[in-house]
């Protein structure tokens, strides 16, 4: 009981509600807590699902009695638009260092693989990554296949690589997030009677 | 709350007792606070039986005057579906 009306205490106070309206609601809360499970039952009888979300709960009654000026979008602090936000924000970082390093690799192979036909067919030509390029006879494009490797620029491989890195890690860190061992989801398990896992619900 | 006056719980309670459980789950505070930000309800803080005080909410005069044109506008609203209903089981009837 305690720790719920806490949690809602912390956030009217997030929210600006003053002080003698937070506390004759905690009151209320606790004491209507109290009495259902008095009588055998638990929080849930009162609260329903808002049980598991607080934050929410505090936030959309003291909107609802007007002492806040608007209940923002992520009353929850932990929710809603933020988590969505970031983690398509971290995707798109993650996709963008992805095909920059993605870019840095074809543009070397095709320098490196540019460099290679040079010296095959001698003379200047140009190929594109994915284009057509002007090396005409099927068997040179065979030659083109099998002399990619080339020269290595190592520097640029590797800040390619240390690109993919980064992307990864966003990518993961955005999977984490929006996963529900986030905080989040670990809020609910916690205040979940009798649920071990966070995809198991006890029954009722 | 034509009843007469309770607090939060109590109205859940009440509620549950003639089957809207969903109703009294967790919205009825938010679902107070607006009545009462609205003028609808009235309210003092009184001991309950043996518990601490608790705040007591009751109709005002402004609300039971919109309660009386609610239930006038939902008898209206269910008589019109009623009489839709018995023309649709006198058609599939056999």
């Amino acid at each position: 009981v305690s720790e719920f009306v806490d949690e809602c205490r912390r956030e009217w106070r997030r929210l600006g509600v003053p002080d003698p309206i937070a506390n004759e609601m905690a009151a209320d809360l606790k004491a209507d807590i109290e009495e259902a499970e008095a009588e055998g039952g638990s929080a849930e009888d009162v609260l329903g699902n808002s049980v598991f979300e607080p934050q929410r709960f505090a936030a959309s009654w003291a909107g609802a009695r007007g002492v806040i000026a608007a209940v923002p979008p992520d009353c929850s602090g932990n929710s809603g638009g933020r988590r969505v936000v970031l983690p398509v924000v971290l995707t798109a970082f993650a996709a963008f260092l992805a095909l920059v390093a993605f870019a840095l690799l074809v543009g070397h192979r095709s320098a490196s693989a540019a460099v290679s036909v040079r010296r095959i067919l001698g003379g200047p030509i140009s190929v594109r990554p994915f284009g057509r390029g002007s090396v005409s006879p099927p068997s040179r494009m065979f030659v083109f296949g099998t002399q990619f490797g080339g020269p290595r620029n190592w520097p640029l491989i590797l800040v390619a690589g240390f690109l993919i890195l980064a992307g990864l890690v966003a990518l993961a860190v955005a999977i984490l997030y929006w996963s529900p061992w986030s905080r989040r989801g670990a809020q609910a398990l916690a205040r979940a009677p009798g649920r071990t896992k966070w995809w198991k619900w006890p029954d009722r | 709350m034509g009843e007469g006056a309770a607090y939060g719980y109590e109205m859940t309670k009440r509620l549950r007792a003639r089957g809207l459980s969903t109703v009294g789950e967790g919205s009825i505070y938010p679902l107070l606070g607006r009545l009462e930000r609205d003028g609808l309800v009235e309210t003092r803080r009184a001991a309950s039986n043996g518990g601490p005080p608790r705040k007591y909410y009751s109709l005002s005069p402004e609300g039971e005057r919109v309660l009386e044109a609610g239930v006038k506008e939902w008898q209206a609203t269910r008589d019109a579906v009623d009489g839709a209903l018995g023309l649709v089981k006198v058609e599939v009837g056999p």
